[in-house]
């Protein structure tokens, strides 16, 4: 199924890297999906693969797959750009295809492990090699090392190259940002008793990604697919791109006290993590319009004749505007001040907000360059949407939506009755589970998750034929 | 006005957290400050052409 | 060529030195914050529990103390109250051994994935109740019902037979899977969760266990 994707258009090996990535992404996307659908399942009956395939277990290989899935397609959209932009081939591709095979590797082997073997004994050795139990960053310490290395490398790769070739405004952000990037991930690779300061790095890590720097590549991607995908006026672009670096720095780095407000740390970050983290929204909605003006207006800038070249791919990335937006912007506000988090943190507002979220700001984008991906791997001019890919943004738009709003409720229902009204033990907790309404919204969130299943089979059906059926038709 | 002290331990920044949002408008104010003064060297580059 | 109407707001040099600013600031801003909280939230000694000094996060000898959690009308919130010593497992934890069985404890908390059903200070799943506050918790204190259930005398001998035998002591159809917790391992998860609940978390979770009336007598059905 992988190599039906061919790169025969490919010339530059930069970019059939890139492509191999974005390959073992779609595969991890659908592992992501399909262990929600377990997870899901097990909410509305509790019995399913009981001591066999546990929620902890499905829910690890759930976010897990979801973030290595994102660093996948991240990699090979960087990989995909660097030498367009920097008119420089890749300076250690050999390399570069080595660590892209012990990524793979470590990947597979670590997954495996979650599965079959699940959970260890209480010992330093667990953490090396079993599981390190730590939201999100659940990968063995072994593993922790081996993706620093690869990292290294694929930094490497970027920044040599960037050095030798153009350094256009797009490359610069995408330099210094992958910088602070790959440099977080050692905030979460150590060990302490005190779970205050465990949780403290761990947010420097998981924050700091997915509210700081995450969010700055994601509007860098933006600025070069707009100018790729129709043809925008580069210096419209890159103004806008540093005003994104702005705000969203501005506000994302601090905001990271919304997750120390109580955690064990000082009270003064309850006011630090509201103000910063309520302005996270404002260049969100400066990427939406953005997005939306260059579509409208700066179409053909470059002097050539108005056209979106990649329809899938612009459509996604009109998605990613709105659902950054939504997804991070407003459902994040929701409960981001503390005198709302006080009830709704560790809820399913929080499960709501981040399947909106990651799917709004990352997915979106991600599946976007896909897309564009395919469009250069088989030297298409001009790609358009097909009835497929139409049925694919649809479906999974609608259904992460659906699952979004069924946990939003569910939130709802958790929040006023074990929280405000039963005060937060195991008793109140159970007891608001078992409330109909939190059942009925669960049974929504599954029927969502399926939707989104399929959509996902649309896409990865349009994606192995889009690129074949385009040329043929060009020809 | 100003509020009594009362997180656990003084410190620097629990001091500028004297009541609504005095820290956090502190902070803002700190960064957005130097603002103005990028925007007149830029002002001033800009006229120079 | 003088040109008065130039514009700032849409020169890229101007938005680009604003964010490298407003990004090395806050960035130090944020270094520095951090320093700031790590003294806050480092572990207390045994001399603090003994001389009664408040820490954020007590020393691991915390587990040799009764731990409540009450209204403080000077924080505005519930905070932790460490209170008479209290024999934890029928004895008293020498700073060595409360610190090797709190080591222990969260090792194992990690290595059985706890956080991918619960909560743990709010991070984490949410398939399974939030562990915060479980120590004070009153299902698990002398009458309460998962203290009958496991037919133990004390908190922490009920929490550690449930640790090790969670479906024998199922209460919903949700049920906890049986992780393999050693005996051993089970007194560090509970001296990890007593332990926990003596951290000052600012006053979460709200309203732990309370009905309205005790709330606004400021008393807690904590024990």
């Amino acid at each position: 199924m992988l190599t039906s994707i061919k790169t025969n258009s490919l010339t530059n090996e930069g970019q059939k890297l890139g492509m191999m990535y974005i390959r073992v992404a779609i595969v991890l996307f659908g592992a992501q999906l399909l262990m929600g659908l377990i997870a899901a399942i097990q909410f509305i009956v509790p019995g399913f693969l009981f001591e066999i395939f546990d929620f902890s277990v499905a829910r690890m290989v759930h976010i897990n797959a979801l973030v290595v899935w994102m660093l996948y397609a991240m990699i090979g959209s960087v990989y995909l750009m660097l030498t367009d932009e920097t008119e420089h081939n890749v300076v250690a591709i050999g390399l570069g295809k080595l660590a892209f095979w012990v990524l793979t590797a470590a990947v597979t082997v670590v997954v495996l492990v979650y599965i079959f073997i699940q959970v260890g004994a209480g010992s330093e050795s667990t953490i090396w090699f079993i599981n390190e139990g730590r939201e999100y960053l659940e990968a063995p310490r072994w593993a922790d090392i081996g993706i620093v290395v690869v990292v290294l490398i694929f930094y490497w790769n970027v920044f040599a190259t960037y050095m030798k070739g153009k350094k256009t405004g797009i490359m610069t952000v995408m330099v210094a940002n992958l910088m602070a990037l790959a440099g977080l991930y050692l905030a979460g690779m150590f060990f302490t008793d005190n779970i205050s300061i465990d949780q403290y790095w761990w947010w420097w890590v998981i924050h700091l990604w997915v509210e700081a720097t995450w969010e700055v590549f994601v509007g860098t991607l933006a600025a070069y697919a707009l100018v790729k995908i129709i043809d925008a006026k580069r210096e419209i672009v890159e103004m806008w791109l540093w005003i994104e670096v702005l705000m969203l720095f501005g506000s994302g780095i601090l905001g990271l006290g919304h997750h120390y407000f109580w955690i064990g740390t000082p009270e003064y970050w309850w006011e630090i993590g509201a103000l910063f983290s309520s302005l996270e929204p404002v260049p969100l909605v400066a990427m939406f319009v953005h997005v939306l003006y260059d579509w409208g207006k700066e179409q053909g800038a470059n002097g050539t004749k108005p056209a979106i070249k990649n329809g899938p791919a612009m459509a996604w990335l009109v998605t990613n505007a709105f659902g950054n937006f939504l997804g991070a912007g407003i459902w994040g506000f929701f409960h981001t001040l503390p005198q709302v988090n006080i009830y709704t943190h560790g809820s399913q507002f929080t499960a709501a907000h981040g399947h909106l979220a990651f799917f709004g700001a990352y997915a979106t984008i991600l599946i976007g360059m896909m897309y564009y991906g395919i469009q250069r791997a088989y030297g298409v001019e001009r790609m358009r949407a097909t009835f497929k890919s139409k049925m694919a943004i649809f479906l999974i738009t609608f259904g992460v939506l659906g699952m979004t709003v069924a946990l939003t409720i569910a939130g709802y229902e958790q929040v006023l009755v074990e929280r405000a009204e039963l005060g937060a033990n195991w008793n109140a907790f159970f007891t608001a589970q078992d409330l109909p309404w939190y059942i009925q919204a669960q049974i929504w969130r599954t029927i969502m998750g399926v939707v989104t299943f399929i959509g996902f089979i649309y896409l990865v059906w349009d994606l192995i034929t889009i690129g074949k059926e385009a040329k043929e038709a060009q020809v | 006005m100003i509020d009594q002290f009362t997180d656990v331990v003084p410190s620097f920044f629990g001091m500028l957290n004297q009541g609504p949002l005095t820290l956090t408008i502190f902070l803002h104010t700190v960064i957005i400050l130097p603002m103005f003064w990028i925007y007149k060297q830029e002002k001033a580059k800009l006229q120079d052409k | 060529m003088a040109n008065e109407n130039v514009s700032v707001w849409t020169s890229i040099p101007f938005w680009r030195r604003s964010a490298a600013w407003v990004t090395g600031f806050a960035s130090i801003l944020l270094i520095w914050l951090t320093f700031d909280t790590l003294g806050q939230i480092s572990m207390g000694t045994d001399s603090d529990l003994k001389n009664g000094v408040t820490k954020r996060v007590p020393a691991p000898t915390v587990i040799n103390y009764h731990i409540d959690y009450k209204m403080s009308q000077k924080r505005g919130h519930e905070v932790p109250v460490i209170g008479k010593k209290e024999p934890f497992f029928g004895k008293e934890w020498s700073p060595k051994e409360a610190r090797e069985l709190l080591h222990l404890g969260k090792l194992t908390s990690q290595a059985k994935n706890c956080m991918n059903c619960h909560t743990l200070l709010g991070n984490g799943a949410y398939y399974a109740p939030d562990l915060t506050k479980a120590w004070l918790d009153p299902a698990w204190q002398k009458g309460g019902a998962m203290q009958g259930f496991t037919g133990k005398n004390t908190t922490e001998e009920a929490m550690a037979e449930f640790l090790q035998h969670p479906s024998k002591y199922a209460t919903h159809a949700r049920m906890m899977p049986n992780l393999g917790i050693t005996a051993k391992e089970a007194k560090g998860l509970v001296a990890f969760l007593k332990h926990m609940s003596s951290i000052d978390t600012n006053g979460f979770p709200r309203n732990f266990s309370k009905t309205v009336d005790q709330f606004k007598a400021g008393g807690t059905n904590a024990h």
